[in-house]
Parts: structure tokens; C-alpha cells; sequence
């Protein structure tokens, strides 16, 4: 096979093409530094239009941060419900409930959706009682009133609160079912569908885990009960109902 | 935008903003993309309720769309990355805002983000929003010293309190709807697009005519209606009733850094003209109505941040009386843009069409500039030659007289050039000339038009976008492999595909240095090579190679790595952050905050200070990246 490049002498063809950057040199096999210099161009300072760009995007953020919707997912374990998973992690040490934690910034599990107007026709269907929990029928894009937030003293689980508003709703949508029977079935029936579910669900997770805590533990000793005396423990497993609500946030207080 | 990285900015940024709920729903239906409750609970392991309040609360902020279908019944959820990604711009929305409608009307904007969307009904009862504090618009405050004139604790006062902050909350309002920087809220914007599109079409389909109608023609009829019946359904404009003589309502104007006295005067002896929406007269006009739901307008907020862009690169070209020159131009055409592009997609370099924006009368240009900004200083000398010298010191009283002339002759401003005093007349020739200037090669920032006899100036909105993108490019291979590629990229660009001969050739380089950067270019994904072989056989010696450069495929490989970049900034204040909680918690502790001079030891307050500058930087840096995206993306 005659070879095209071969007035180019003794390089293959298609070697002026070569990767390397230098042609016809040694390939470099060493292997590459591990931590090889690296100059790291320093950012430029901000311009004071920049700074103000950055400080109204945190002011913003901070409003988000103290308004009603932000949410994490775990709550300080000491605010955790009994024998739930999160309640494991908390740390005896530096997690006990001080006096000096009124004044911690509080963290919300649920986002908080009472204490403002919504537009009802804007949210989908099934999300109206969730938004509404008095709210029957369909009158698409009526207005509601603002619901008053009480304020509290500033320590309280939040919750906590928001089992009683679950309480609260149900003992209402117990009411109302008995008043009128017609209006608004279909809503009621869903309302009433994630109703239990959400009880079902609490009710799941507490009857469990009393179970759990009574075999694995003999329900005798919990570290971070040492001081309670463990009598409403032993009250609460003797109803062994979801109504837990009361006894998860008693040691809680202070 | 769906990427990888997208997707994990947005979340990262939904997290710092609203908390890890929202981004363990938002992630779980990035990755699942469209799902019903029941599945959203399986995939993201939430309970109920949690899923419940998490997106009801999404949807009042537009994170999500939602979507029930008519056959099953179901509701599906689906993200909204576009308003998940504007989370980043908030801080350079509000400071604009700012910037031109002041402060008070910043504060509306920033309450209004921080709603999701509002009925003005509720924003005129939050407690942020009465104007207690000085406010730029003055207005509200002045009317309210009067009501505190009376004697206090009248009931009847309060009832006139709660008027004036209504007025100075409604004219905001306005002003913002004007700009169309706010939009009403409608039920289809709740949906995704793709849903409006097949909803629209649904309702196209069941219509008799067009149910008789075959094949081809129907499918051309529906793609041409299609489009009509979701901008009808999707769009909120409220800026139509707000705008006088292309002017919205309440714009601040160059003038009025006048003393106020002096304004008032002028605006008494010619009220008629002027006063309808000068910013005098917030208080006489009909409030707006209360039902109305009012939400953010982030196209629109893109025009306006892309002309700022425009006007700082002029203003690095040139002087900064031009660049104020072109800011009154621009300021007119955003008024009429209500978005930067009718395509959804930046369309393939060379494949757009050229596309001029409204043309904008030299006259009402002229009329909006400042009177006193020097235009000639910066020009060449012109055929009258009185312009710099009186300009410096002219009596004031004069130029209010003159201001009045200008402004009376305005609206029969075709006779204006040849009537009204010398001094209008040169100036505008002045703007013209800066006009001019402006249209010059290489970047075109302007173009003239003559309709019916009269001075017109335009902008080419496309050309310029890509001359950003360009620009940005060059200026990163600049920056990452030297002067010598930037050479090679441009000469590439110029030319089309080149052999590597033809290369060495025009761009005048050592074959070394050229294979050294084409190679590392090569690497790096920004000059590509093509292989033509000459033959059947494609042995390599009879093929030709063909070095290219691609701006588009470079554009979109970095716009992926600047979203990387932009989520690696934000890990970082997380991480950063993580490293010092215990220390911040501290901080943010109820009695400590806004009172930390005297909580905190004298250490701790020299790490809070850093942390700020530092946590300052990384979002400085997030939000420069931000103007890349723009560029790239949104322009």
C-alpha cells in the first residue's frame, strides 16, 4: 500500500493531526499530578448596585423565612412525637428543652395556610378543604374571611397546634355532617376520605409504636423521660387510642 | 430549560427560599414529572398533610401547575421551573424597581412576591404597606400631613387616614400595572402550557365548522387558532387602560428633581396637559379594583432588565449622555414589549429574521430627556455653535419657560421643529446625533425610520441579543484559553469551516500556538472538527479536515455549566451555613435579632459581619451567573 503522506517522510499519516501539542515528540505517559496548582481567579468585589441586588434578595428571603410557608422536614427531635423515628436522633446533651429556647427560632413542619385570603378557584379541587377547613359547597372564587392567628408565647410546638386544629376540624365536620345531609356531598365525601386517612395514619404510627416501645423496651426506662415519673405513659397505654395529641407535647413545656 | 442542572438549581433555590418541603415535593415531580396525589405521596415518602399544605402553598407562589382532567377526574401536579428559576432575579427585579419607581413601590413589589399572588383587597389591609414611613412618592405623605393637621383622635380622621394609604397603595399599584411589571392572575395560568395548548384545542375541535373541515386544512386551521385561544386565556395584561400618550401612569421623570415649588406652578398653569399623569396627582385617581388578583410579571421584568443590559454596554462605548440618550429610547419601546420574544426558543444563529421593535418619534424622545443633561459635551462640534456655553448657566427661570414652551408645543410637535425657539430645535438635533452615534457598526444599537416625513428610531432586538450572546462568549474563551483562540474563534466565525492551512493563513499565527489552542479548545467543546474524506475508502490521509465553531452548541454547553455553577454557589452558603449553625441559630434568636450589638460579644460580631460579606459574595456571584442565563436564555 503506497502511502499518501509519504513525502512527509517518516511520520505516519495523519500525525500532523496528533493531540499532542507538541508534534512528533515523545508521548507523555507519566501520570497526571494527583493535586495539580490550580489558580483560582478571585471574584471581583460586588458593586454597590450588586450589593443592593444581594441585600434585597435576602431581605426577601428572610420574609419567606419568617412567613407562614416555609418548612422543614425534621423538626427538633425533642418536639418529635414518642417513638417516632426522629425522636432516635435527638441529642440528650445539647437537645433538652432549655428555658432559653422560647426565644429559638422556631421551625414549622406544615406550612401554614390559615390567616390569609385565598382564591378558591385558582387551587385544584382537592386541595379546597386543606386550604379552607370550613369551607363547603362550590361557590368558585368566593372570598372568606381571614382567620384570625392567635398568638402564642412563643415556645409551644407548633405541632402541637396543629393537631388541635385537626381536632377542631373534625369535631366541626362532625357537626355540620348532622346539619345539612344534601349540600355538597361529593366535597364532603372527600373531606371525610382524608379525614381518615389522616387519622388512620396517626392512629398507625402510635399504636405501633407503643407496641414497639413495650416489647423491645418493656416500656419500663426512656432516657429522656428520666424525670417524668412515666405515670401518663402508663395512663396512655391503658386507653391505647390515637388521641395522643395531649400527652406528646407535655414534657415539652419547659 | 430541563436539564440536570436545572432542575437542581431550582430546587436548591426553592429550598433557600422556602424550606426543604417545597424542595423534597418539587424535586420528587422534577424527577416523576407529572403526577396525581396518590403517587406524589408514594415517591416522596410525605405524609397527607404534608403534601396537602406543601402544595397548596406551591401553587399560591406558582411552583407548581396543577391540572384536572376532565375524563378521569384526577388532578395531576406538575413543577413550574420558569417561576422556580425567577427566585434567583427577585433581589435585581426589586432593586430596579426600585431604582425607577422608588422605594414604596418596591415594597408593594416585594410584598407582592412574597404573596404569591394578591388580591389588592388583602394587600391594602397588611400593615407593611401603609405609608407611615417617608416613601419616594411623596404624595401619600404630604396628603397625610394634612390629615394630621386636624385635631387628633377624631374617628372621622382615621376613616381619612385609612383613605390617603389606600390612594398611595393604589396609585402604586398602578404605576406597576402600567409598566406591566404586574399582571392580573387567570385560571389558565395555573396550568401548564402544554395542558392550555390541548385544552385549546379540545375547544377548537368540538366547534361544528371546524368538525367539518379535513385533514390538512383542519390542522392548519387549529394551528393558527390554537395560539389565539391561550393568549386570550393566559394573558393579564391590566396595562391598558393605564397609559397616557405611550406613557405609563406615575413614571418618574427626569424633571422632576426640579424644586417642588417651581413644578407645581408650571403644572397649574397648564393643567390640562401634563397633569393626567404627571405623578401629582396619585390621589384623585379611581382606585383599582379590589377583587382583582395581581401576580408578578416576569416576562415583562425581562425586557426592562435586558434594556438596562443594553444601556450599561453603551454606556461602556460611550458616554454616558448617549447611554441616557438610549435609556429614554428604550425606556419608550419597553412600554410597548411585553415580552423579549415571541418564540419560546432562541432560535438557531442565522435562522432569525431580522425583527425591529416600535418605532419611537424623535419628538417624544427629545421630550423625555432630561433638559438638563448636557447632550453636546460629548459630540463634536455642530453648525450651532451657541449650544455648550449657555447651557452651563442659563437663569433658571428661563429654562422653566422654556421647559413649558417645549412641552406646549408638543403634542402639535410636526410643526414643532420649525416654530417652536432655537434652543429645541438644536436639542433635537442633539438626540438625533447621539441617535446616530448609537447606530454605528459593530453594534447597531439603533436604526432609523422615516414614516410620513417624520424622525423615527428603532431598536433590533434580535441582532442585539445576539451580539450579547457573541460577546459573552468571546469574553469566556478569552478568558479561558488567551487572546491567541479568541483570535482564531472570531476568524472561525467570520469564515465558516477552515482547514487548518486556511486558518494559519488569515489568522496569522505560528502553526505551533494554533494546534496548541485549536487542541485545547477542542477540549474544552468550543471549536469542533469535521472530517470530509475524499474518498470512499476515508482513509485519513486523502480526507480533509475542517475546523468550525458553532455558537450555538457552544451557548448551550455553557448555559448547562453556568446553572452548575450557579447550584455549586448555593451548596456552598449550605454548606458554609451548616458549618457555622450553631453560631447562627444564635443569631437568629428572637431576642437577639435586630438588637445584636448588644447580645453579642465583640467576636461574635466580627463573625456575623464576615459571614454576611461572605454569604454576600456567593450570591453576588449566583446572581452575575444569572446575567449569563439571561443572556443566554432569556434575551
Amino acid at each position: 500500500m503506497s502511502r499518501a503522506g509519504a513525502k512527509k517522510g517518516r511520520r505516519l499519516p495523519g500525525a500532523e493531526f496528533s493531540w499532542d501539542a507538541d508534534p512528533g515528540g515523545e508521548a507523555d505517559t507519566a501520570p497526571t499530578p494527583l493535586f495539580p496548582k490550580y489558580s483560582v481567579p478571585p471574584a471581583r468585589l460586588l458593586s454597590a448596585r450588586e450589593q443592593l441586588q444581594v441585600d434585597q434578595y435576602r431581605e426577601l428571603r428572610e420574609r419567606h423565612h419568617e412567613g407562614p410557608y416555609y418548612s422543614v422536614l425534621d423538626v427538633a427531635a425533642s418536639a418529635a412525637r414518642k417513638g417516632s423515628a426522629a425522636r432516635a436522633h435527638f441529642d440528650p446533651f445539647h437537645g433538652m428543652p432549655s428555658y432559653s429556647r422560647r426565644y429559638q427560632k422556631k421551625k414549622r413542619a406544615l406550612p401554614r395556610l390559615q390567616g390569609r385570603t385565598y382564591v378558591m378557584k385558582f387551587f385544584p379541587r382537592e386541595l379546597w378543604s386543606t386550604i379552607q377547613p370550613s369551607f363547603k359547597g362550590d361557590g368558585a372564587g368566593l372570598d372568606f374571611p381571614v382567620t384570625k392567628i392567635s398568638f402564642k408565647r412563643g415556645f409551644e410546638d407548633d405541632d402541637e397546634e396543629e393537631e388541635e386544629d385537626a381536632a377542631k376540624r373534625r369535631r366541626r365536620t362532625d357537626g355540620e355532617e348532622g346539619e345539612d345531609d344534601e349540600a355538597a356531598e361529593r366535597d364532603e365525601e372527600a373531606d371525610r376520605e382524608l379525614l381518615e386517612d389522616d387519622e388512620d395514619a396517626e392512629e398507625e404510627i402510635v399504636d405501633d409504636d407503643f407496641e414497639e416501645d413495650d416489647d423491645e423496651m418493656g416500656g419500663d426506662y426512656n432516657a429522656e423521660q428520666y424525670f417524668d415519673g412515666g405515670d401518663d405513659e402508663y395512663g396512655e397505654d391503658g386507653f391505647g387510642d390515637g388521641g395522643g395529641g395531649g400527652g406528646g407535647g407535655d414534657e415539652d413545656v419547659y | 430549560m430541563t436539564s440536570q442542572y436545572a432542575t437542581e438549581l431550582c430546587s436548591l433555590l426553592i429550598e433557600d427560599n422556602f424550606g426543604e418541603l417545597f424542595a423534597r415535593i418539587f424535586s420528587t415531580l422534577q424527577r416523576y414529572d407529572r403526577l396525581t396525589l396518590p403517587r406524589l405521596r408514594f415517591y416522596s415518602r410525605l405524609s397527607d398533610r404534608q403534601l396537602h399544605h406543601g402544595l397548596a402553598a406551591m401553587v399560591q407562589h406558582h411552583l407548581i401547575y396543577h391540572y384536572t382532567s376532565l375524563e378521569d377526574g384526577n388532578t395531576y401536579y406538575e413543577t413550574n421551573l420558569q417561576s422556580a428559576y425567577y427566585l434567583v432575579r427577585s433581589g435585581k427585579i426589586l432593586e430596579m424597581i426600585e431604582d425607577r419607581l422608588g422605594k414604596y413601590a418596591a415594597t408593594v413589589m416585594s410584598t407582592i412576591m412574597f404573596l404569591g399572588h394578591a388580591q389588592i383587597a388583602h394587600l391594602e389591609t397588611l400593615p407593611e404597606l401603609k405609608p407611615q414611613r417617608s416613601h419616594a412618592n411623596g404624595v401619600g405623605e404630604e396628603m397625610k400631613e394634612e390629615a394630621e393637621g386636624q385635631a387628633n383622635g377624631v374617628d372621622g380622621e382615621h376613616e381619612l387616614d385609612e383613605l390617603v394609604e389606600n390612594a398611595a397603595i393604589h396609585s402604586t399599584l398602578k404605576a406597576l400595572a402600567a409598566h406591566g411589571y404586574v399582571i392580573q392572575v387567570r385560571d389558565a395560568q395555573f396550568q401548564s402550557p402544554n395542558d392550555n395548548v390541548l385544552d385549546a384545542q379540545r375547544v377548537l375541535k368540538a366547534r361544528p365548522d371546524v368538525k367539518e373541515m379535513k385533514g390538512k386544512k383542519q390542522e392548519q386551521f387549529l394551528l393558527e387558532n390554537t395560539e389565539r385561544i391561550v393568549k386570550e386565556r393566559t394573558d393579564g395584561d391590566l396595562s391598558r387602560g393605564l397609559m397616557f400618550n405611550g406613557v405609563p401612569q406615575g413614571v418618574k421623570r427626569k424633571h422632576s428633581q426640579k424644586p417642588n415649588e417651581e413644578r407645581r406652578e408650571y403644572v397649574d398653569i397648564d393643567e390640562d396637559e401634563e397633569n393626567e399623569w404627571s405623578d401629582d396627582d396619585f390621589g384623585g385617581n379611581s382606585p383599582m379594583d379590589s377583587n382583582l388578583v395581581v401576580r408578578v410579571n416576569y416576562p415583562k421584568l425581562d425586557v426592562a432588565l435586558r434594556n438596562r443590559r443594553l444601556v450599561e454596554l453603551v454606556d461602556q462605548e460611550s458616554s454616558s449622555a448617549t447611554a441616557q440618550v438610549y435609556d429614554c429610547l428604550l425606556r419608550r419601546i419597553e412600554y410597548q414589549t411585553p415580552r423579549c420574544r415571541d418564540i419560546a426558543e432562541i432560535p438557531r444563529e442565522g435562522e432569525e429574521s431580522e425583527q425591529y421593535s416600535v418605532p419611537i418619534r424623535l419628538s417624544a424622545l427629545v421630550d423625555d430627556i432630561d433638559p438638563y443633561l448636557d447632550l453636546s459635551g460629548s459630540i463634536g462640534p455642530m453648525e450651532v455653535p451657541q449650544g455648550p456655553a449657555r447651557r452651563g448657566k442659563r437663569p433658571l427661570e428661563n429654562g422653566v419657560h422654556g421647559d413649558t414652551d417645549d412641552r406646549e408645543g408638543q403634542p402639535s410637535s410636526t410643526t414643532n421643529g420649525t416654530s417652536s425657539s432655537s434652543s429645541g430645535a438644536s436639542r433635537t438635533y442633539e438626540v438625533d446625533q447621539h441617535l446616530c452615534l448609537l447606530a454605528q457598526p459593530p453594534y447597531n444599537f439603533t436604526s432609523k425610520r422615516m414614516i410620513g416625513g417624520l424622525i423615527n428610531w428603532t431598536v433590533e432586538y434580535r441582532h442585539l441579543a445576539r451580539k450579547l450572546r457573541h460577546t459573552e462568549l468571546e469574553r469566556i474563551i478569552e478568558a479561558r484559553y488567551g487572546d491567541v483562540a479568541l483570535r482564531v474563534v472570531r476568524v472561525l466565525h467570520a469564515k465558516g469551516k477552515l482547514d487548518e492551512k486556511r486558518l494559519q493563513e488569515i489568522s496569522l499565527l505560528p502553526f505551533k500556538d494554533l494546534r496548541q489552542v485549536l487542541a485545547s479548545m477542542q477540549a474544552g467543546g468550543f471549536v469542533d472538527l469535521q472530517e470530509v474524506p475524499r474518498d470512499a475508502q476515508r482513509q485519513p490521509s486523502r480526507t480533509i479536515y475542517l475546523w468550525f465553531y458553532d455558537p450555538d452548541r457552544v451557548a448551550a454547553g455553557i448555559l448547562e455549566d453556568t446553572y452548575k455553577a450557579m447550584s455549586r454557589c448555593l451548596q456552598r452558603i449550605r454548606f458554609e451555613r451548616a458549618r457555622l449553625r450553631e453560631f447562627l441559630d444564635k443569631t437568629e434568636r428572637s431576642d437577639v435579632k435586630g438588637n445584636e450589638e448588644r447580645y453579642l460579644s465583640e467576636g461574635e460580631l466580627k463573625t456575623l459581619h464576615q459571614w454576611r460579606a461572605k454569604e454576600a459574595l456567593l450570591l453576588g456571584e449566583v446572581s452575575r451567573l444569572d446575567d449569563m442565563v439571561a443572556v443566554f436564555r432569556d434575551y
